[in-house]
């Protein structure tokens, strides 16, 4: 029994334990984080509705052409919400994430009623650069319980062409 | 009683092929189903793509008819050498299929900014990983692993890993961003993406060495540098879709070359080792002291624990990574580091630590098995000799002065009688230990080939 006591595999075997539970407590840090922000079960019982996402023309502020969900970077492109369906009783806003996770245009957050001048929500370009990151763009209606997007009521993916 | 006159194998097992290489053909035939599932997929995406992928498809091909042949071969007209014509089948096999999964993964991750920025970048590339597999190797200082081991772990790791990964995350990430809140929910629930189908990937390369190559994975420090081997591959083709990646995305902006650069030094000079290479180490180190445990109980949970490491570690760095976010100014570049150092470095210490517990305790066998070797009289290992195949210093002193006397080739000699004197010792280790599952004979078969090397290294 002394033996197996002195066995350094045991030691190492126990060290890595007490490494595993290192790594449990961060998993579950992680799942505590991600519930924190994703809380499950969380609805308000309605949906937002986006009208489309199209060329935008910054000197007019208005929106041009179809509905698209493919730009290239050069092109300017906004999404236009429909705030009217949705209750006072909320707090929302529409926000563009490009590629890189980055919030590139937003609005609000405030009451729907409060939102009715910012239908069109324009995707910027980063600060500093000429076009466009390529990739997949979000561009969400989210509502908010204190500063916590909880739900996204209303979603369109973009994607942004390489060339 | 001597070495020689002991009666029986420590732990004698039927000379049939051991149960573990029915777990590693289970795990090996998920792996292959899964590479023809993300072939057909990458045939369904590339289909674009002219000439390049037909030709180097036709190599494959080539490949794989001359395996078949040599395997039919095999079995219709030459019985009596059947197994060495099945390895070289397997062998052109696994060829045609590592060649097919490198041109998959080159299109799927390079292509952004075309061939000629890929190439540079893979050049730049090059020099660092294989300076990363050189030191990883030597760490081993009692008994390097042989190279084209660490380099199959390498290879594994930036071909097969990231083409087993790759469909994963994109179904995970198609998923993700049209259910989840965008934000840190979104992010950590790609952080568990990472961690999670990451590290089984690279660790299953890990696994499998250990199930089919127990010869050559003897205890947590072989672990460790499969593991990193494995996670230096890895890191290697990671590198190269994120700089050709940026390549693309900065270059019209008149950027492209600094913004592949800042990747290739924060992944091949800062994150070397302080990311996937000590992520996989700790799958490694896992399967490694596994190894050596008695129950399989303990095994089991040795294992998992490794993994269970490897994937935290992976994800506290992708899920935490915005929390220590980085100016654009000059203090930024002292960020960068700090952020590594901080993020990853307890994670490369904890693996160091394991590292420096395994070498001391293979040491402290090895020195005690060559004592009883040298007492046991059998020629293979003399009492002066202990002093020396103890410490790697001065064996390789000795080396110099068989080089210094009688030139390269005596210095080449005395390293293999070295390598073989320390792999008996091994081998001793693992039957007191009870470890083994080949024969008693195996250890005498090494004993006569170190009696014939030490006559080679005389002349």
């Amino acid at each position: 029994m002394a033996a197996a006591q002195r066995d350094p595999v045991v030691t190492l075997y126990r060290t890595l334990l007490v490494y595993g539970l290192i790594g449990l407590v961060i998993l579950t840090a992680g799942l505590v984080e991600f519930l924190h922000f994703e809380p499950f079960g969380v609805t308000a019982g309605v949906h937002a509705h986006i009208a489309g996402v199209y060329l935008y023309d910054p000197s007019t502020s208005q929106t041009t052409g179809p509905d698209r969900s493919m730009f290239g970077r050069n092109e300017q492109f906004a999404g236009v919400v429909d705030w009217s369906g949705l209750p006072n009783s909320l707090t929302v806003q529409a926000i563009w994430y490009d590629s890189f996770g980055n919030i590139v245009g937003q609005a609000g957050p405030a009451q729907p009623s409060a939102l009715g001048s910012h239908r069109i929500v324009p995707a910027q370009k980063p600060n500093g650069l000429k076009y466009h990151l390529p990739g997949q763009y979000i561009f969400a209606v989210e509502r908010l319980q204190g500063d916590l997007p909880v739900e996204v009521l209303a979603r369109r993916l973009v994607e942004v062409q390489r060339s | 009683m001597t070495a020689l006159a002991q009666p029986t194998a420590a732990n004698p097992r039927p000379r049939n092929r051991p149960a573990r290489y029915v777990l590693a053909a289970v795990i090996a035939g998920v792996v292959v189903l899964v590479m023809v599932a993300n072939s057909l997929l990458d045939y369904a995406f590339l289909d674009t793509i002219p000439g390049r992928t037909s030709l180097y498809g036709l190599i494959a091909v080539a490949l794989i008819a001359l395996a078949t042949f040599i395997g039919v071969r095999a079995f219709d007209r030459d019985p009596a050498q059947r197994s060495r014509h099945l390895i070289r089948a397997g062998v052109l096999l696994g060829m045609a299929a590592l060649l097919w999964l490198l041109v998959s993964d080159a299109f799927l991750f390079a292509a952004s900014a075309g061939p000629e920025v890929a190439l540079i970048c893979a050049a730049a590339c090059v020099p660092t990983t294989a300076f990363g597999l050189l030191v990883v190797r030597r760490i081993d200082r009692n008994e390097k692993e042989p190279w084209r081991l660490v380099l199959v772990a390498a290879a594994w790791g930036a071909i097969v890993a990231t083409s087993l990964v790759i469909w994963g995350e994109s179904y995970w990430e198609a998923i993700a961003v049209r259910t989840l809140v965008p934000g840190p929910g979104l992010d950590a629930s790609r952080a568990f993406s990472a961690g999670l189908l990451e590290e089984l990937g690279k660790g299953t390369a890990v696994l499998l060495l250990f199930l089919v190559m127990r010869n050559e994975f003897d205890d947590v420090v072989d672990g460790i540098v499969y593991g990193a081997a494995v996670g230096l591959g890895f890191n290697f083709m990671e590198s190269l879709t994120y700089m050709t990646n940026l390549y693309s995305i900065f270059s019209p902006e008149g950027s492209g070359g600094i913004a592949a650069g800042f990747q290739w030094y924060a992944r091949q000079v800062l994150g070397l080792f302080m990311g996937h290479a000590t992520y996989t180490a700790f799958v490694g180190a896992g399967i490694g002291i596994a190894r050596q445990l008695p129950s399989r109980r303990q095994k089991v949970i040795a294992i998992v624990t490794g993994f269970l490491v490897a994937i935290a570690a992976h994800f506290s760095w992708d899920a935490w990574l915005t929390f220590f976010p980085i100016e654009t100014s000059v203090f930024g570049l002292v960020e960068v580091h700090l952020r590594t150092i901080v993020m990853t470095g307890p994670f490369t210490a904890g693996v160091v630590a394991l590292l420096i517990l395994g070498l001391r305790s293979e040491s402290v066998a090895l020195a005690d098995q060559l004592r009883q070797e040298a007492r046991a009289g059998s020629g293979a290992v003399l009492p002066e000799e202990v002093e020396i195949l103890t410490s790697p210093w001065r064996r390789f002193r000795e080396r110099l002065r068989a080089l210094d006397r009688r030139g390269v080739g005596a210095y080449l000699r005395l390293a293999r009688l070295q390598a073989a004197q320390l792999d008996l010792a091994m081998e001793r280790w693992h039957r007191e230990r009870q470890e083994l599952d080949t024969p008693l004979e195996a250890e005498d078969e090494l004993r006569g080939r170190i009696l014939s090397l030490r006559l080679q290294a005389a002349f």
